[in-house]
């Protein structure tokens, strides 16, 4: 048999200049990397530079969840439609993306957390999402599992889902590659230049002593951003955060949705492979370290936490065995919402970060909007609401989006 | 019976199943393992990651002398989550039950 | 049913119940054990090609001997002592119902099975053949009972931990504590403690940034302990294990690892069969086939081993066929380094595995952690036979440093 090499390699040959060179193979860069192709019918000359292996960050770390219950209109309404590109993902793609629509359970315990659902219920009937307001006992009658004591109102949307997040990543990287784009692996940008000459592009350093020129580049590294902005004097006020996350031994099939308890931010559900995976909300010292430094160690304060957590949410788990634990970056934005666009200073850099816990789910779409932005000049109301600039505006308020767990 | 040759019977990746990915141009044992599956089971690749290197070094697909093993974490042993849960949110520092 | 592939010595006093079935069983064994006596060896299918899988490596690492015991899911059978009227259930398979459909998955996809791209399109199959999927997935059901079954914690900070009461791990600690020294050594083979500061728990989690070990005995029936551990040294001595031998049908229910057959006929329950085939280099299998008194084979000249339900025979290459009941497989074994690499060790490939790489003379290991590491017998790649010696040798060095008095 020969090597296809269908999702790129280490060996990819570069061009000498690209008209987009993509910084970052996460599921971000290579859904743009997708779409920038499929929109410019093969015309574009694209670049994906990734540092490791597909999925080696965020993107192949994360719990899989897809959900449209936001507290925020447009968060709700990109994700109905994120979750509408996903439901025919697997055959676009061409690859499994065991995409389940078992729906999200979110349960509230204090008056603030009650009003929050109540809200969200109510704008998510306003633009047609399918949430219903549940009490305790209807949410038990979707988990027979839950102990409901305490709980004062619970949340269900059936159309939110949970994905097996590595397909994704293969999938688009295997397409964008189909179209005509390079995908180079286990090759890092060690630094930006603007190019010399009056010309508004860059020139990018690689690891491996190789240089390329592109017209736009686009920072999808994710957690890992901040270095690389910093290598053109960017100052963004993103920071990494540890999120760690485990799975269970695989259990035969008995829940259907994604929990939440928003009292201590845990969440489960369990995937195609019978695993419940889970996570829970961690205090976020060492935050303010040096924020280039990303740790992606294991810890026994969170599977104490989480096991608490979840032995008193869903007591049948205390009988029930842990497979392993681990860990990945969120890419923390200090609104919650992703910082996405041009960068101040640099029109051609733009910016696909900040995208916290929820840049999985937002990848199929945002990939879409911005690569219509590019090759059809195509705005969008989140472009310059996410802008970059959006943190030196006088008008900036700090509000964002609520509903972030973990 | 299929004739089948297994690396990780937990889950049932075989050689073939390694050659295909290989063949994808993924070469290293991280990508492998994320690509088939092997040692994501049970078993945590105690039993099959081993038998993965040997079977990339001996094809001059991995560097004796450098290839790594995938990330060790925790859990090693089995363990539940009600005995998790009752260890404190923060373990004392000196000896004792509670 | 097979017969029996390990024979008895006696008439045993107990009986567990095994789906219905009653199957003697006697003090000191385990659930696998008592299984294989009886002719038990395929105790679940496995998860794509639905082939009849068993105990392998009889130790608690391969995680083919899940079953249900005493209500619980996922108990591995090999770690599990039995006890009088035990309840025992199999997993992922039919039983007593008739030729189990999801078998001819080994037929129908005799090639192999890509399940990434299998029934990609159209998406109304998509759809069926997720949940079929879903439901082949996963091993054991919930727990029959809701309450679990409690749990001790306990936590202790001793001069000395040491992982792995084997013959390096017993020497060290008898030494350690000889000098005078407070030293706790885990096993997780259940039985042989012989010193107070001896547990019988598994350790599961080394975490250097919080300076802890941790560690469980979790058995059904009995209440689970918990331990959290903060010692000055810690000792890893965990030995090494037996990788998988590529041989055409290796998986099939009969087929044993050699390091666990050797452990389970040193504890004298059991004599085996005259038709034993042990396959493996010269170097160790074939002093494992004269101390098993059975034949040798080396895997080159091993055509494949036969049998579905349970192994029948093995053909060689040169078409002869070898009738045998039980296969061992004695590969060169590898060190089991996971906890050592968890705390940091550095580990080299040897040919056969990862083994922890020492500082000389003494055994020292560098680590991030809060403790001093060291590493004695296979683990570090020493043979077996001067485990024993270099698990004194660890001990002095250990103790040197210390300070203290012999
Ligand atoms: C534990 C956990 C659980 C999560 N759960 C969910 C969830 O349920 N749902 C959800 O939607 N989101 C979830 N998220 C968030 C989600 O995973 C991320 O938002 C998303 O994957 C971000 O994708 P990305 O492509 O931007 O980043 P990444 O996937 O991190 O990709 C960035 C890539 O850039 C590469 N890189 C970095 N620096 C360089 C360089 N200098 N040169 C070249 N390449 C470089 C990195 O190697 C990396 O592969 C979770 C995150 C974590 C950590
Ligand atoms: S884990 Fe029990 S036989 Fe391998």
């Amino acid at each position: 048999m020969t090597v296809t090499n269908e999702m790129g390699s280490a060996d990819a040959a570069l061009p000498q200049r690209a008209d987009v060179v993509i910084v970052g193979g996460g599921v971000m860069g290579l859904s743009t990397a997708y779409q920038l192709m499929r929109l410019s019918k093969g015309r574009l000359k694209v670049v994906v530079i990734e540092r490791s292996y597909l999925v080696s960050g965020a993107s192949g770390r994360n719990g899989g969840g897809v959900r449209m219950q936001w507290a925020d209109r447009q968060n709700v309404e990109l994700m109905m439609r994120s979750i509408d590109i996903c439901k025919g993902l697997a055959q676009e793609l061409g690859i499994n993306t065991w995409f389940r629509q078992g729906g999200y359970l979110f349960l509230a315990r204090t008056p603030q957390a009650e009003a929050q659902l109540e809200r969200n219920a109510e704008l998510h009937h306003h633009v047609g999402a399918p949430t219903r307001l549940l009490s305790p006992e209807a949410a038990r009658e979707i988990v027979p599992q839950l102990d409901v004591t305490d709980v004062r109102v619970a949340t269900y949307n059936p159309d939110d889902a949970v994905v097996f997040p590595w397909a994704f990543v293969w999938g688009y990287a295997a397409q964008a590659v189909k179209r005509g784009a390079v995908v180079r692996t286990h090759t890092s940008v060690e630094r930006i230049e603007p190019e010399p000459g009056g010309r508004d592009g860059f020139a990018l350093h690689l690891s491996t002593g190789e240089s390329i020129e592109a017209d736009t580049v686009i920072n999808a590294t994710g957690a890992w951003s901040v270095g690389l902005n910093r290598s053109l004097g960017i100052e963004l006020p993103n920071h990494p955060h540890r999120h760690e996350i485990m799975s269970s031994e695989p259990l035969k099939p008995f829940l259907d949705p994604l929990v939440v308890d928003l009292a201590c931010g845990l969440y489960f559900s369990q995937s195609t492979r019978g695993e419940i995976v889970a996570g829970v909300s961690m205090p976020s010292e060492g935050d303010d370290a040096d924020p280039t430094e990303i740790n992606l160690g294991s810890s026994m304060l969170f599977l104490g936490r989480l096991s608490r957590a979840l032995c008193r949410v869903m007591p049948i788990a205390r009988s029930l065995k842990v497979l392993r634990q681990w860990s990945g970056p969120y890419d923390v934005s200090p609104d919650g919402d992703a910082i996405l666009g041009r960068t101040p200073g640099f029109p051609n850099l733009i910016q696909m970060c900040g995208f916290t816990g929820h840049g999985f789910m937002m990848a199929p779409v945002v990939g879409e909007l911005v690569a219509r932005n590019l090759v059809q000049g195509k705005d969008h109301p989140v472009l310059s609401r996410w802008s970059p600039g959006r943190f030196d505006d006088p008008s900036y308020t700090g509000r964002g989006e609520t509903m972030i767990i973990g | 019976m299929s004739h089948r040759v297994f690396v990780c019977r937990c889950e049932d990746v075989t050689t073939h199943e390694i050659e295909d990915a290989l063949d994808r141009g993924l070469s290293t044992v991280e990508e492998i393992k994320r690509y088939t599956g092997l040692g994501t089971g049970p078993c945590q690749g105690k039993e099959c990651m081993c038998t993965l290197v040997g079977l990339l070094v001996s094809r001059g697909l991995a560097d004796a002398d450098a290839v790594q093993p995938f990330t060790a974490r925790p859990p090693a042993e089995a363990v539940t989550f009600g005995a998790l849960a009752a260890v404190p949110e923060s373990p004392p520092e000196k000896g004792g039950a509670s | 049913m097979a017969s029996g592939i390990l024979l008895r010595r006696g008439d045993p006093p107990w009986t567990l119940d095994y789906d219905g079935r009653s199957i003697p069983c006697a003090p000191g064994e385990n659930v696998a054990e008592a299984l294989l006596a009886a002719g038990e060896l395929g105790t679940t299918r496995s998860l794509k090609f639905r082939r009849h899988r068993g105990p392998y490596c009889l130790s608690g690492d391969c995680g083919t001997c899940l079953a249900r015991v005493d209500g619980e899911p996922n108990v591995r059978a090999c770690l599990t002592p039995v006890h009088d009227g035990q309840k025992v259930v199999s997993q992922n398979r039919l039983v007593g119902r008739g030729p189990d459909p999801s078998a001819l998955a080994d037929k129908f996809f005799a090639k192999g099975m890509d399940h990434h791209h299998l029934m990609v399109r159209p998406r109304a199959l998509n759809e069926i053949m997720k949940e079929v999927a879903r439901n082949l997935a996963g091993l054991g059901t919930l727990p029959d009972r809701v309450d679990g079954r409690g749990a001790t914690f306990r936590h202790e900070a001793p001069d000395v931990v040491v992982i792995g009461r084997g013959q390096a791990g017993r020497a060290a600690s008898q030494e350690i504590r000889r000098r005078g020294l407070r030293c706790i050594a885990l096993e997780r083979m259940p039985g042989g403690a012989k010193h107070d500061d001896d547990f019988d728990a598994g350790v599961f989690g080394i975490y250097p940034d919080e300076g802890l070990i941790c560690a469980a005995a979790v058995e059904p029936r009995a209440t689970d302990r918990i331990f959290t551990l903060r010692p000055r040294h810690l000792v890893v001595a965990t030995g090494a294990r037996d990788p998988m031998i590529l041989i055409d049908g290796n998986d099939t229910p009969g087929v044993v690892s050699a390091r666990g057959l050797v452990a389970a006929m040193s504890r004298q329950h059991f004599r085996l069969p005259d038709d034993v085939v042990v396959i493996g280099p010269d170097d160790p299998g074939a002093r494992i086939a004269r101390g098993l008194n059975a034949r040798h084979l080396r895997p080159q000249d091993v055509e494949r081993i036969e049998g579905s339900d349970a192994v029948d025979h093995v053909r060689l290459t040169d078409g002869t066929r070898i009738d045998a009941s039980l296969v061992v497989l004695a590969p060169r074994p590898g060190p089991a380094s996971e906890l050592a690499r968890q705390a940091g060790a550095p580990v080299r490939w040897n040919g056969a595995g990862f083994e922890v790489q020492r500082e000389h003379p003494g055994g020292r290991v560098p680590s991030p952690g809060p403790w001093t590491l060291w590493a004695a017998g296979e683990v570090a790649g020493v043979p077996t036979g001067r485990s024993a010696h270099d698990g004194q040798v660890v001990a002095q060095a250990l103790c040197h440093r210390e300070g203290a008095e012999s």
